[in-house]
């Protein structure tokens, strides 16, 4: 083996490893280019031609603060019903939605004009002080909110959100049925749109940022 | 030149993964974790690829730790638009196949957690197999 048979190896093998990672990197041009084509009902995200303005309700935050219909003005709000006891589905909705909010605070225009909302279906086990410690733990600028029955019913039933609670008597563990969607508030507190699951944070920021941008042209 | 040069080799060998897998029971583990709960929670979950190694199918049957008041392996399924937890009293791996646990899908539910655990603690859990063989397997903590 001689010394220029050996630089050629490494040179090859930079030149391959150049070639992957500009391989990657132009794929990625193509996914965000594309984004931009895909505003009709795909897999990911399903944005609504005419939004759907919200009726009044009346929730309470994990820091005991009115929770309603003047709470969504003025901010796009992704809402995410689920509940604390819940060891895969919310911890990791969560968790990618902690990882967008940074990704949209990275750009211009940034996160100043969105919340991220943890519903709790739950409010049998979910209280405001447990709220806060669990919403806290995601992102500090999280909102948890929960309310009775009634009130969590009436905000769920109006963006077809299902959930179940089924409390059993001396069941510690009874189970929560809910929709793993999350749903995306616009400014004027209409519903907007809605990202299926499985989620992931980057193409949930990146399709946010179609949404809004497409948004405020509208509004022009 | 005869044969791949040693600098190939070696390259190729970085680029592909080694699991560290344990042999017992046919099946391997790898990239075991546990995500990381804010403090205090009751319920956390863990995640894994097993492979079955062998010819013939190999069924987990059970999961235990001391770490834990008690391990459950579930199933989150979406049933009338709703994700629900459905208990796996037995889970058969087919030959030479692979199935990974993973958010979503099937995880270990992991109940009453004895102490706070934070990213970066590794914990063993105990995966059963039909017919007696025990894997231990180190889990990770992550955030």
């Amino acid at each position: 083996m001689n010394k220029n048979s050996l630089q050629f190896s490494v040179m090859i093998t930079i030149v391959a490893l150049a070639a992957m990672l500009a391989g990657a990197w132009l794929a990625e041009i193509y996914r965000e280019h594309d984004s931009r084509a895909m505003l009709l009902p795909d897999q990911v995200i399903t944005v609504f031609p005419a939004p759907k303005p919200l009726m009044p309700f009346a929730l309470t935050d994990h820091k005991n603060r009115k929770f309603d219909l003047a709470s969504l003005q003025g901010k796009w709000s992704f809402l995410f019903f689920g509940f604390t006891h819940c060891p895969d589905i919310c911890p990791t909705t969560l968790a990618v939605l902690a990882r967008a909010r940074d990704n949209i605070a990275r750009n211009a225009p940034g996160a100043e004009d969105i919340q991220f909302v943890f519903v709790s279906v739950d409010p049998n086990r979910d209280t405001a002080s447990k709220l806060r410690h669990y919403v806290d733990y995601f992102d500090t600028t999280f909102l948890g909110v929960t309310g009775d029955n009634a009130q969590i019913g009436n905000l769920a039933g109006q963006l077809g959100a299902a959930y179940q609670v089924a409390i059993t008597p001396g069941l510690e563990n009874y189970p929560v049925y809910h929709t793993a969607a999350v749903f995306l508030l616009d400014p004027r507190a209409r519903y907007h749109a809605v990202f299926t699951p499985p989620h992931d944070a980057e193409v949930l920021s990146r399709r946010f940022k179609v949404v809004r941008q497409l948004a405020a042209g509208n509004a022009t | 030149m005869r044969g791949p040069h040693p600098v190939f080799v070696f390259v190729l060998l970085a680029l592909t993964l080694v699991p560290a897998a344990s042999e017992e029971a046919g099946v391997s583990v790898r990239d075991a974790w546990i995500r990381e709960t804010p403090p205090g929670m009751t319920m956390m979950a863990g995640y894994m690829e097993l492979r079955n190694n062998t010819a013939r199918p190999q069924v987990l049957v059970a999961a235990s730790s001391s770490g834990f008041g008690s391990v459950m392996i579930h199933h989150t399924l979406v049933k009338d638009g709703m994700a629900r937890m459905a208990h796996a009293s037995q889970i058969e791996l087919a030959p030479n196949a692979s199935l990974i646990f993973a958010p979503g899908g099937f995880h270990l539910m992991l109940m009453h957690p004895k102490r706070t655990l934070r990213a970066g603690d590794p914990v063993v859990i105990k995966l059963e197999f039909r017919g007696g063989p025990v894997l231990p397997v180190a889990f990770e903590v992550r955030k």
